[in-house]
C-alpha cells in the first residue's frame, strides 16, 4: 500500500534544505490550502453533474446533454454564469452579516473537508481528537446559516434559518452519538488511527456488525439532515419559503451556499466512509490472497473516493425518492426515533466491545 | 396502544420507504422518455389536426380560393386577421371584389379555428408548423396570399364534401359578400 | 394497499348514510335515467322543431324578492327548505330596472333548485342586504359583485375589492362604465389596505360605515405570491404568522383577470366558446361542454347520442388529466420531485390522445354548439384502450412512491380538515367537498350527456383532511377509467355536428347549466335578450370557493401545511380570475 507520509516527509526535508523552517511550513500551508480549494471546487463540479444525471435517471429523464459531450460542460457554464451575476445588497439588510454568512458556511465546510483521510498518510488535519474537531468545525456552518437569515432582513430567510438552526442542532446529537459508537469500537478519536485499524482488522461496519450497521443507517439519515438535503431540505423549503435562508442572495454569494451544500454532501459521505466503510482501506476478503493483492494495488485515494461516491449515490437515491418532511416531523424523527435508538445502539456497541463480540478479520 | 404503535409504526414506515426506494430504483433502469427535440426533427410528426399557424393553400398555378368576403375577419375574436380587397372591373364590365392582402397576425391569434370554420370557400386552414419563435414580434405578422396570386376559378361543385355542416349555412347568411361570390365565378366560367 | 382497504372501510358508513337523501333528492332525474338509458342523457332530444319560442330546457325564472325581505327569505329557505348550497351569486346590470343579483340555491337533501332575484333600482347607491352570514361562500361572491357592479352589501364584514386594484375607478361590468377612460395605465405599486369597511343601515335608514381591521400593524405577515412556487398560478395570499402557525390569511385575486365575462358580452356565441378553454385549463373540455350545453338547451339545439358519448369520454379523460396533474403538483409541493415527473410522464399520454383528436393539448377547442369540432380520430379508440391498462398500472406506482409513503401520510393525514358543514356552506364542490362527505357530484345528481347510462361510483369520504382529498381524486381516476371503458366500444353512430342556424341566437331569458368539472361544479349562467351575443354570461368558477376556504382550512396549521392544503384543494387560478 502506498504511504503518502513518506512523500510528504521527503518534500519537507527537501524544503528545509532550501529555506528556513518557518518559510518551509508557510509554503507547505499555502500549497496544501490551494490543493484543498482546488479539490473542493473539482468535487463540487463533479457532484453537481452527478446529482443532475442521477436525479434525471430516477425521473425517467436523461439530464443535461446539451453543453459539451453528455452535458459535461453544463456545470462549468453554470458557474461561469453565476460568476457574471451581480451581487445585490438589499437596502435594509445588515450588510456585514449578510456578506459574512456565505463565507462562514464555506469555511466550515472547507475545514471539515480538510479532516478527511484521503490516503494512507494523506490526511491534512490529523490529531488525537480529530473526530471531535470535525464535529466542532462543521457546526460553524449553522452560524453562517443563521446569520444569512438574520442579515437578510427578510421573512422567508428568517423562517428558513430558524428551521435550519433547530434542525442542525438536533441532528448533531445523533451524529455525535453515532460517532461515539465508532469511537467506542476503535478506542481512538484520531481519524488516521480509526482508518488504520480498519485496514488492519476489517471495516468497522463488519467489525461492529449489528450496532455498526444501525449506526451507519442513523448516520446516513442524520448526515443527510445535516447537509440540508432532501427530504430534510426544509430550511430551503422551496415550496413554501421559495429558497429559505438564501432567498436574498445572488451571484457568487449564492454560489457559495450552493457549493457548500454539495460539498457537505461529499463530507457527510466521506465521514461515513471513514467511520464505517474503512476509509482508504481496500476491500479484503479473508482467505483470498490473490484477490486481496489485486485490491491492494488500487491506490487508497481511489478506494476512498469510490466508496464515498457510493454513499453519495445512496443519499441521492433517497433524496430523489422521498417527499419533504415538516419541521415538527423532522424534530420528532430526531428526538423520538433517532436519538433514543442511537443511545441504545451506543450501549449495544459498548457491550460488543466489552465482551469482545466484534468480528476481527 | 401508543406504546405498541411505536415499533409497529416504525416498521410500517420503514417498509413504505423501502417500497418507494424500490420504485425509483426500478425507474432508474427503465427507458427514459425524454424527447431529443432538435435531433428528432425528422421523425417528429405532428398530428394532422394540430393547429400550428394559419395558412392559405395555393395550387400549382399560384391560385388560392379566397374571395375576400371578410367573414374570417369579422368572426375572429381577437381581430388577428385583416383582409383588404379591391374592386376590379372584369372584362365583361362587371365589378368584382378580389383579394388584395390577407394579413394574419399570429402574435395575437388564439387558434380557436373560428376563421377556418366560417370560411365558405375552405380557403384557409391550419398547418402543422410549430416552430414559430421569432425575435421580433413583427415577423409574426404574415401575408398569407402569395405575391401575384389570384383567386382560383371555381366550378360550382368545387366545395369539398368534407366541409362541416355549419359551413354552407354561413355562406347564405353572410349576405352581401356571399352574393358577390355567387355572382363572381359565373362570368369567368363563361369565359 | 393497506391504506386503501382502511379507507374503504371508513368510506362505507359515510356512503351509506347520506346516500338516502341523495337518492330521494333527484327522483325526477334518476328513474328517467334508469328507465330509458338512450334518451336519458338528453331528454330534449325528442323535441321536434327547434323554434325560438320554445322555452329553453334549462331556463330559470328567478323569483323577485324585495330587498327588505331578502335576508329573512334566504334564511327561511336555508333553514326550512334545506337550501344548504348557495351555488352562485350573479351580479347583473339590468339597465333601467337597476342593478341586482341572482342567487342560485340547490338543496343537497331534496335536490330542489331555487332561484332568487334581488334588484336595487338606485344605481348610484346600490345596497343589498348580505347573505354572507348564512353561507360563508356568499362572502366572496358578494365581494365579486361589489367589485364589478358596485353593489354594496349591507352587513358584509369586508367590502373590499377582490379582483381589481383597490384604487380602481368605476365598476367595469356595469353596462355604462368606461373602464379604459377612467383607469389609465397605472404604473404605481398597488398598496393593499389593512382595513376594511362594513356598511349598515341604521334605524333612520341612513348608511353607516364601520371600519374593521384585516391585519394589525404588529402581525407577522408573509406574502405568499403573487409569484410563488406553490400558489399554482398568480395568486396572492397575505398570511399572518404566529411562529410557523398560520393565524389568518387573506387572498388577493385578480392578477391574471382577463375580463372574460365582459368580453363575452360583445362576442357572438361561437366566439364565446374560445374563451372557456382558457379559464380552467385542466377542465377545458368540461367548461366548454357546460357552455355548449347551456346554449344548446337554451336554443333548443338537438345533439346526437354520438356527441353525448364522445363528450362524456372526453370529459373523463380531462378529469384523469387534471387529477394526474393534481397528484404531480401535490408531490412537487411536498418536495417529491420524482413523483411529480412520473405524473407528467403519464399525463403526456392523455394529452397525446387529446392532440390527435382535438388538435390541441391544453387548449382543446373541441366542443361546438350542436356537436363537436371534428369526429373522433380513427386512432382514438385504439389509443384510449391502450391508455386504460397503462394508467391502471402506473396508478399503483403513485401509491408506492408517494401516497403510501410514511412521510407523505404524516404530512397529509389530519391536515387542513374541513367539516361537512364548512364545505357545504363554503360551496366547495368536487372532490374537495366529497372528501368531507358531501354528495355533490353533478354527474349523479343531475345526469347529463351519457352519465345516466354508465355505471360508476360517486367517491365520497368522511375524513375531510388533505389525505382524503388526495385519495378521493385517485379513486376518481379509477372511476373515470371505468366510465371510459364502458363507453369506448359503444360509441353510437350518428352525426358529430348538428346543423345549426348560421347565426346562433338564444331566445330571451335566463338559463343555467352545470357540469361536474375536474375540481367541482362548473356552471354557466346565461342571460339573453335574444341577440347573437349574451347579455350576461357568468361562470360558476370551480376554484373560487376552494381558494376562499383556504383561510378556514389553514388557520392554526403550520405554514408548510398550507402547501399541502392548497395542493389538495387543487384550484386553478385562471379559473378564479376569469
Amino acid at each position: 500500500m502506498l504511504d503518502l507520509a513518506s512523500w510528504t516527509s521527503a518534500i519537507h526535508t527537501w524544503l528545509l534544505g532550501l529555506v528556513p523552517e518557518w518559510a518551509a511550513i508557510l509554503l507547505e500551508c499555502v500549497v496544501v490550502a490551494l490543493l484543498i480549494i482546488t479539490l473542493y471546487a473539482v468535487f463540487a463540479i463533479v457532484l453537481i453533474y452527478m446529482e443532475r444525471k442521477v436525479c434525471a435517471f430516477f425521473q425517467c429523464r436523461i439530464g443535461p446533454n446539451r453543453v459539451g459531450k453528455w452535458g459535461l460542460l453544463q456545470v462549468f457554464s453554470d458557474v461561469f454564469k453565476m460568476l457574471q451575476k451581480e451581487i445585490i445588497n438589499m437596502r435594509k439588510s445588515d450588510m456585514f452579516l449578510h456578506d459574512l454568512a456565505p463565507f462562514l458556511v464555506v469555511t466550515a465546510s472547507m475545514l471539515t473537508f480538510a479532516c478527511l483521510p484521503w490516503n494512507k498518510g494523506g490526511h491534512i488535519i490529523d490529531f488525537n481528537v480529530g473526530l471531535f474537531f470535525m464535529v466542532a468545525v462543521s457546526s460553524i456552518g449553522v452560524v453562517g446559516i443563521l446569520l444569512a437569515g438574520l442579515g437578510s432582513n427578510s421573512k422567508y430567510p428568517m423562517i428558513g434559518s430558524m428551521r435550519a438552526g433547530a434542525q442542525l442542532i438536533s441532528y448533531e446529537i445523533s451524529i455525535g452519538i453515532t460517532m461515539l459508537t465508532i469511537v467506542a469500537l476503535s478506542g481512538t478519536m484520531q481519524i488516521s488511527e480509526i482508518v488504520q485499524q480498519q485496514a488492519d482488522n476489517g471495516w468497522n461496519i463488519i467489525r461492529g456488525h449489528v450496532p455498526a450497521v444501525i449506526a451507519f443507517l442513523i448516520y446516513l439519515i442524520a448526515g443527510n439532515a445535516e447537509c440540508n438535503r432532501g427530504p430534510f431540505d426544509l430550511p430551503e423549503g422551496e415550496s413554501e419559503l421559495t429558497a429559505g435562508y438564501h432567498t436574498e442572495y445572488s451571484g457568487m454569494h449564492f454560489g457559495f451556499f450552493y457549493l457548500a451544500e454539495y460539498l457537505n454532501l461529499f463530507i457527510a459521505a466521506g465521514i461515513a466512509t471513514t467511520l464505517f466503510l474503512g476509509g482508504w482501506a481496500p476491500l479484503h476478503i479473508a482467505g483470498l490472497d490473490g484477490f486481496n493483492a489485486v485490491m491492494d494495488a488500487v491506490p487508497g485515494a481511489v478506494w476512498f473516493i469510490g466508496k464515498t461516491f457510493f454513499v453519495i449515490f445512496l443519499l441521492m437515491w433517497e433524496r430523489w425518492t422521498f417527499p419533504r418532511l415538516r419541521i415538527d416531523h423532522i424534530l420528532s424523527l430526531e428526538w423520538k426515533y433517532l436519538m433514543p435508538i442511537s443511545l441504545i445502539n451506543l450501549l449495544l456497541m459498548a457491550l460488543v466491545v466489552v465482551f469482545g463480540l466484534g468480528i476481527n478479520v | 396502544m401508543e406504546e405498541m404503535n411505536y415499533l409497529q409504526g416504525l416498521a410500517a414506515g420503514l417498509k413504505t420507504l423501502g417500497v418507494g426506494l424500490k420504485t425509483t430504483m426500478r425507474e432508474f433502469f427503465t427507458k427514459k422518455i425524454t424527447e431529443q427535440y432538435p435531433e428528432n426533427r425528422k421523425e417528429l410528426q405532428m398530428f394532422d389536426r394540430f393547429r400550428g399557424s394559419l395558412v392559405m393553400p395555393h395550387n400549382e398555378h399560384n391560385e388560392h380560393k379566397c374571395i375576400a368576403c371578410g367573414l374570417c375577419m369579422t368572426n375572429c375574436p381577437n381581430g388577428s386577421i385583416t383582409v383588404t380587397s379591391q374592386m376590379v372591373e372584369t372584362e365583361d364590365g362587371k365589378k368584382k371584389k378580389v383579394l388584395d392582402k390577407y394579413i394574419y397576425d399570429q402574435g395575437i391569434c388564439m387558434y380557436c379555428e373560428v376563421c377556418v370554420r366560417v370560411c365558405p370557400q375552405n380557403a384557409i386552414t391550419f398547418d402543422q408548423s410549430f416552430e414559430n419563435a421569432v425575435f421580433d414580434r413583427q415577423k409574426l405578422v404574415k401575408q398569407l396570399n402569395h405575391e401575384g396570386s389570384k383567386c382560383e376559378e371555381r366550378k360550382p361543385v368545387a366545395r369539398p364534401a368534407a366541409a362541416p355542416a355549419a359551413k354552407p349555412a354561413v355562406v347564405k347568411e353572410a349576405g352581401k359578400p356571399a352574393k358577390a361570390e355567387d355572382a363572381e365565378p359565373k362570368p369567368k366560367t363563361e369565359d | 394497499m393497506k391504506t386503501m382497504e382502511e379507507n374503504k372501510d371508513l368510506q362505507t358508513p359515510a356512503a351509506a348514510e347520506p346516500q338516502k337523501p341523495a337518492d330521494a333528492a333527484a327522483p325526477a332525474a334518476k328513474p328517467a335515467a334508469a328507465d330509458k338509458p338512450a334518451a336519458a342523457a338528453k331528454p330534449a332530444a325528442a323535441r321536434p322543431q327547434p323554434k325560438p319560442e320554445v322555452p329553453g330546457e334549462n331556463e330559470i325564472k328567478p323569483r323577485l324578492v324585495e330587498l327588505s325581505a331578502l335576508h329573512d327569505e334566504m334564511k327561511r329557505m336555508r333553514d326550512e327548505e334545506k337550501m344548504d348550497f348557495l351555488e352562485l351569486i350573479t351580479g347583473v346590470d339590468w339597465g333601467e330596472e337597476g342593478l341586482g343579483c341572482v342567487y342560485n340555491l340547490w338543496s343537497t337533501e331534496t335536490g330542489r333548485r331555487e332561484y332568487v332575484k334581488a334588484v336595487c333600482a338606485d344605481r348610484d347607491a346600490a345596497f343589498i342586504p348580505t347573505v354572507s352570514d348564512l353561507w360563508t361562500i356568499a362572502d366572496i361572491y358578494e365581494r365579486e359583485v361589489f367589485d364589478f357592479y358596485g353593489i354594496r352589501f349591507l352587513g358584509h364584514k369586508d367590502m373590499r375589492r377582490v379582483f381589481l386594484r383597490e384604487d380602481w375607478v368605476g365598476y367595469p361590468m356595469r353596462k355604462d362604465d368606461k373602464p379604459e377612460e377612467q383607469n389609465p395605465l397605472n404604473m404605481e405599486n398597488e398598496v393593499l389596505s389593512d382595513t376594511t369597511v362594513e356598511y349598515n343601515r341604521d334605524a333612520d335608514g341612513r348608511i353607516t360605515e364601520t371600519e374593521h381591521v384585516v391585519f394589525a400593524p404588529d402581525d407577522y405577515m408573509v406574502n405568499i405570491g403573487p409569484q410563488h412556487p406553490s400558489t399554482h398560478g398568480v395568486l396572492h395570499f397575505r398570511v399572518a404568522l404566529e411562529g410557523e402557525r398560520i393565524k389568518k390569511m387573506d387572498p388577493k385575486l385578480g392578477y391574471i383577470h382577463r375580463g372574460i365575462e365582459k368580453l363575452n358580452e360583445s362576442y357572438t356565441y361561437p366566439q364565446t366558446l374560445a374563451l372557456t378553454d382558457r379559464m380552467d385549463y385542466l377542465g377545458a373540455m368540461q367548461s366548454r361542454h357546460a357552455l355548449c350545453m347551456a346554449i344548446e338547451k337554451a336554443a333548443s339545439i338537438e345533439v346526437s347520442d354520438r356527441v353525448q358519448v364522445v363528450r362524456t369520454i372526453m370529459d373523463e379523460l380531462q378529469r384523469i388529466d387534471s387529477h394526474i396533474l393534481f397528484f404531480s403538483c401535490l408531490c412537487q409541493d411536498m418536495g417529491a420531485t420524482t413523483a411529480f415527473l412520473y405524473g407528467f410522464r403519464d399525463r403526456e399520454k392523455v394529452l397525446d390522445i387529446f392532440e390527435e383528436t382535438c388538435g390541441g393539448r391544453l387548449i382543446l377547442n373541441y366542443n361546438m354548439i350542436g356537436g363537436l369540432a371534428a369526429d373522433i380520430h380513427p386512432n382514438f379508440q385504439k389509443r384510449v384502450k391502450e391508455f386504460i391498462p397503462y394508467m391502471r398500472k402506473n396508478l399503483k406506482e403513485y401509491y408506492d412512491i408517494f401516497i403510501n409513503n410514511v412521510i407523505a401520510r404524516n404530512r397529509l393525514i389530519g391536515v387542513g380538515r374541513l367539516s361537512l358543514e364548512q364545505v357545504v356552506s363554503g360551496g366547495c364542490t368536487g372532490p374537495s367537498g366529497r372528501a368531507s362527505g358531501w354528495h355533490n357530484d353533478v354527474r349523479k345528481r343531475q345526469p347529463y350527456a351519457a352519465y345516466g347510462k354508465v355505471d360508476f361510483k360517486e367517491i365520497v369520504r368522511t375524513e375531510g383532511d388533505s389525505y382524503a382529498r388526495l385519495l378521493c381524486r385517485m379513486d376518481e381516476i379509477e372511476q373515470s377509467l371505468s366510465i371510459i371503458e364502458q363507453l369506448i366500444d359503444n360509441i353510437p353512430e350518428g352525426p358529430f355536428q348538428t346543423k345549426t342556424k348560421p347565426i346562433i341566437k338564444v331566445p330571451a331569458g335566463t338559463y343555467y347549466s352545470c357540469v361536474e368539472g375536474s375540481r367541482g361544479e362548473f356552471g354557466v349562467y346565461l342571460e339573453s335578450k335574444g341577440d347573437k351575443s349574451p347579455y350576461r354570461l357568468h361562470y360558476r368558477s370551480t376554484g373560487l370557493p376552494l381558494v376562499w376556504i383556504m383561510d378556514t382550512a389553514c388557520r392554526g396549521e403550520l405554514i408548510a401545511d398550507m402547501m399541502a392544503i392548497n395542493g389538495t384543494l387543487d384550484y386553478v387560478v385562471p379559473d378564479i380570475d376569469r
